[in-house]
């Protein structure tokens, strides 16, 4: 079966085609980060004007580099949320309308659920499963016990982490997204800086705000004593706590719940500080992370997730398909 | 005798969703529904509703044509997204129309569409519409609505929703068949707030 999936939920337009939700023939990603840069973060406005410009582009793109015509198409795939709203229409929509101009079925996906099966793209998926997710809108631990079946065990009562990184490169001058610049800055310096232990606000949730808060507050500080302050330190030190706090919880759950396999999803999953920690942590027992390519948001992991959907669940919603701001992961 | 052209018919800029399937420039089948910035919902399920009722299937049609605006962001961009795809995954042409022409379209007399754009501003435009064939007064343009009113000699017809008259839009030269289907997107008239906002600061 070859499916085509789209990805549109925030600023990324992205196009795929698989074969059986395992072989990748093509991930078509078109990044607007440098539209969105001037501002500070992504304007959803003009997000969702890139979409509808790019669409059919990256559709055709993502075709042509897998050596596919529209007409094997089998499976249309596509993230119906949680997202941009105004974003997630536009693929909606075109994922719709490419399916009945083909007559195939057509299956919406959750952002999550996509990152999480990024880690099917390589390996085999083994379960129980414990994935956690983690990027700028998500700090959650989901336990799997077999395919397309997730329930939450935890997740951040504040900050998502990707959110404090932004909220510390800001506070830094260090630029935007946060994470990608910390990381690199990080390298550079050791954790000098004292952190604060981050107390769990439910046995397997996280909690930011406290650590976000410290760093705040520590650069006002040393910004009013006139001291200088090491960026890369400061980076290293934050850094380290805040990747502490996802592991020290990540084990946690892991052993309570018995699982099979660990696996790490979402954009902060290609956090080199994380990977290093994971790779420690998890020596003993099968652990994923995704490709580089697979971390930020890509159609392929839609694809992935689709087809897997398709397979237990059939086509569901078909045409009366909507995009969701917001969408629980079942 | 050649068969007349099949085309989709597709406006989704304003509360009102409009799709028809027409056979040259008359209707064959049409469906209209006042939503409340639901169109993602039903806009394919009415295009599916309409081919269905038509008895073809999409590879039948022989072009779609799209209101691009303007109007609301939103709305506008569910329709224009899927007459896009449809016409390139078809291969079939896509032919554009300005939404506040083809709501003008199916009255006669001086008629000023017009979309509500908050704070006393609407997108509006001025036709004169015939029995035949329509041209315009006033081009599209994001305006205070009772000021622009008041500036008119007579009392136009206001309308802010309708049916379009596929005959006088082709009359009038209002559909532009699209060269590049990947470059068409909405008639936004306006920039982003935040775009708007970074360029007052400067
Ligand atoms: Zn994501």
């Amino acid at each position: 079966m070859k499916v085509l999936a789209i990805e549109t939920s925030c600023d990324e337009t992205s196009a795929s085609v698989n074969i059986d939700g395992k072989r990748i023939l093509s991930n078509i990603v078109h990044s607007q980060i440098d539209l969105h840069q001037a501002f500070g973060g992504v304007v959803p406005e003009i997000a969702s004007r890139e979409h509808i410009k790019r669409i059919t582009v990256i559709i055709e793109k993502a075709l042509e580099e897998a050596a596919t015509a529209k007409e094997e198409i089998d499976l249309v795939t596509v993230t119906k949320g949680p997202g941009l709203i105004g974003s997630l229409l536009v693929g909606v929509n075109a994922a719709k309308a490419f399916a009945f101009a083909r007559g195939i079925p057509v299956v919406g996906v959750h952002h999550l659920a996509g990152h999480i099966y990024a880690n099917s793209i390589d390996h085999e998926l083994r379960f129980p499963l414990l994935a956690l997710i983690v990027s700028g809108g998500h700090t959650e631990l989901v336990i799997m016990q077999d395919h397309y079946r997730f329930e939450k065990i935890g997740e951040t009562a504040d900050d998502a982490i990707g959110e404090a990184y932004d909220k510390v490169a800001r506070v830094l001058s260090l630029g935007y997204p946060g994470g990608p610049v910390i990381d690199r800055l990080a390298r550079k310096g050791n954790p000098t800086y004292p952190m604060p232990r981050i107390t769990p606000p439910t046995k397997y949730g996280f909690s930011y705000s406290g650590l976000k808060s410290h760093m705040i507050n520590l650069i006002h500080k040393l910004n009013n004593r006139k001291e200088t302050i090491r960026p890369e330190d400061m980076a290293a030190s934050f850094q380290k706590a805040a990747v502490a706090h996802l592991i020290d919880q990540s084990v946690r759950a892991f052993r309570d719940h018995d699982a099979k396999m660990f696996v790490v999803a979402g954009g902060v999953a290609a956090n080199s500080h994380l990977r290093e920690r994971v790779e420690e942590a998890f020596q003993d027992v099968p652990y994923i992370m995704p490709a580089f390519e697979y971390c930020t948001d890509n159609a392929a992991m839609i694809g992935v997730a689709g087809y897997h959907r398709y397979r237990l669940f059939g086509e569901e919603e078909g045409m009366a398909m909507n995009g969701h701001s917001r969408l629980d992961l079942t | 005798m050649r068969k007349s052209p099949l085309r989709l018919v597709i406006d989704t800029a304003t509360d009102y969703l409009y799709v028809g399937l027409f056979a040259g420039a008359s209707p064959k089948e049409e469906h209209h529904r006042r939503g409340k910035r639901d169109h993602s919902v039903h806009l394919m399920k009415k295009v599916e509703a309409v081919c269905s009722a038509g008895g073809i299937t999409p590879d039948e049609l022989d072009g779609i044509v799209v209101g691009v605006g303007p109007g609301s962001y939103t709305g506008v961009r569910i329709g224009v997204t899927v007459a896009k795809v449809l016409a390139w995954t078809l291969g079939k042409p896509l032919y554009t129309v300005s939404s506040l022409a083809l709501m003008a379209s199916g009255t006669e007399g001086l008629v000023l569409s017009c979309v509500d754009a908050r704070r006393g501003n609407a997108f509006l435009g001025l036709y004169e519409v015939g029995p035949t064939k329509m041209e315009v007064v006033e081009e599209d343009r994001h305006t205070d609505l009772e000021a622009f009113i008041k500036g008119l000699p007579t009392n136009p017809r206001v309308m802010t929703e309708g049916r379009p008259d596929l005959h006088r839009l082709e009359a009038g030269g209002f559909l532009d068949k699209a060269e590049n289907i990947h470059a068409v997107a909405p008639n936004y008239l306006r920039r982003t707030k935040a775009e708007r906002q970074k360029d007052s600061q400067t």
